[in-house]
């Protein structure tokens, strides 16, 4: 079994009309015993970027501090935030580091840029940028989520449809899912507010 | 002129000095002073700015005053391409040992790490000291609102007021005298900007030549560093009466 699927996750971003969404699963695993119910794999990194970490939990939670750090350090410099694109590139540049020995996660980056064009894009391990204009997903659950996201989605939605329609992908898919599941994580992201939102799915 | 023990840092002169530690501390002398107030509520911070020439473009941010992290910051004296590194370092340092931790770190131990690095250039091997003083504020849960005071030989000591730069020995007597115990952030400011505008060589303060930056608590209990604009220290200064508008008109 792929050590990337050793805690089990499902993350996935979607875009909607000048604003997006980011939603996780709440399980951690060690294989297919459950260990934690409320764990969180999106971080907020400032007020309109996001970074959710899939695969290996203990690489996962490193990797967000060494982001965090790099990002302080930033914000103190440039007295300012990180575009989405700028972060993509620094979080790619940190997993390239270790090329030879990476770190087992696959990041989903969201955010909002300057005019609130929303950016979502994903990488594997080692920092191979792929971005997207309607949805990302990665994580043990991604093969399904592509399939739910690839129905479900709909360009230019409204914060509501858009939260609806995400919550929903991520629901069906982690019940296709032994590694993930337990409700979920919805982080919904416009230009004035930010709204976190715990959904309950299948408990078991 | 001596020249004998003057070249290097790493040597004492026969009077037990080291006279390149004490060159650095005179170019602080001629530097924009800084003045540090320790209030119950918080830390205040002034700074005058040398205005060199109308020409120059002024920074849209503080030239005196820096963020180290989000619950510490530092007031500048000396020579700013010197600071620039220190500041670099400290602020790396105070992320460091977040990473390591998972907490801010201790406003005390922030200081120190900066003065051990100040200290080794006045040791090791033939570089020149670095010739830039600080006032640090800050607050951690273990000591709460703190005021350091360093120099170029790397002592750093905790203050209730402090002041650093041209004049500072002036300010410093002035603040010894009217400083009180339980002084709120309000008149911390007050007095600060008083005792500025007693000390500084040009006749009047005005918002272009000063900067004022406060830490304190939010009612969250979230540490605060909060700069102070051009259009709030100019009423500041009307309010405290510090700047008397009926000065003669400048010609």
């Amino acid at each position: 079994m792929s050590i990337f699927e050793y805690n089990g996750s499902a993350l996935v971003a979607m875009v909607g009309k000048n604003c997006f969404a980011i939603a996780s699963d709440r399980r951690l695993g060690v294989q297919l015993q459950t260990v934690a119910t409320d764990f969180r794999r999106i971080y907020r990194i400032h007020d309109k970027v996001y970074i959710g970490l899939s695969g290996l939990a203990t690489d996962a939670q490193t990797l967000y501090q060494r982001l965090v750090f790099r990002h302080k350090l930033y914000q103190l410099r440039e007295e300012r935030d990180m575009k989405p694109e700028t972060f993509a590139s620094l979080v790619s540049s940190i997993l390239y580091e270790k090329r030879f020995g990476p770190y087992f996660c696959q990041p989903v980056i969201a955010g909002l840029g300057d005019d609130d064009q929303p950016f979502i894009c994903t990488m594997d391990c080692l920092g191979a940028k792929e971005l997207a204009k309607d949805f990302v997903v990665s994580g043990s659950a991604s093969e399904s989520l592509y399939g739910a996201c690839e129905s479900m989605y709909k360009p230019d939605m409204e914060p509501e449809e858009l939260f609806e329609n995400i919550s929903q992908a991520l629901l069906a898919s982690v019940d296709r899912d032994c590694l993930s599941g337990w409700g979920g994580h919805v982080f919904l992201v416009t230009p004035s507010e930010v709204q976190e939102r715990t959904l309950k799915g299948r408990m078991d | 002129m001596s020249r004998r023990y003057d070249s290097r840092t790493t040597i004492f002169s026969p009077e037990g000095r080291l006279y390149q530690v004490e060159y650095a501390m005179e170019a602080i002398g001629n530097a924009g002073s800084a003045i540090g107030i320790l209030a119950t509520d918080g830390v205040v911070l002034v700074g005058e700015k040398k205005v060199t020439s109308k020409l120059l473009q002024t920074s849209k941010s503080t030239e005196k005053m820096y963020k180290i992290d989000d619950h510490l910051a530092c007031a500048v004296a000396g020579i700013m391409s010197d600071a620039n590194i220190l500041i670099n370092t400290a602020r790396v340092q105070a992320q460091r040992y977040t990473f390591a931790y998972q907490e801010p770190m201790p406003v005390e131990q922030l200081v120190q790490s900066l003065c051990d690095t100040k200290q080794g250039y006045t040791q090791f091997g033939g570089l020149r000291p670095f010739g830039v003083s600080f006032l640090f504020s800050g607050w951690d849960s273990n000591f709460g609102f703190q005021l350091y005071m360093s120099d170029p030989s790397g002592n750093y000591s905790g203050w209730k007021a402090a002041a650093i730069g041209a004049n500072n020995q002036a300010a410093q007597s002035m603040l010894k005298q009217d400083y009180t115990e339980d002084l709120g952030r309000e008149e911390a400011v007050n007095l600060a900007l008083k005792v500025l505008s007693k000390t500084m060589d040009s006749t009047s303060l005005t918002s272009d030549k000063l900067e004022l930056a406060e830490i304190f608590l939010l009612p969250s209990g979230k540490v605060k560093y909060q700069v102070c604009s051009p259009e709030g220290l100019t009423k500041l200064l009307l309010k405290s009466g510090v700047n008397q508008p009926a000065a003669e008109p400048s010609a």
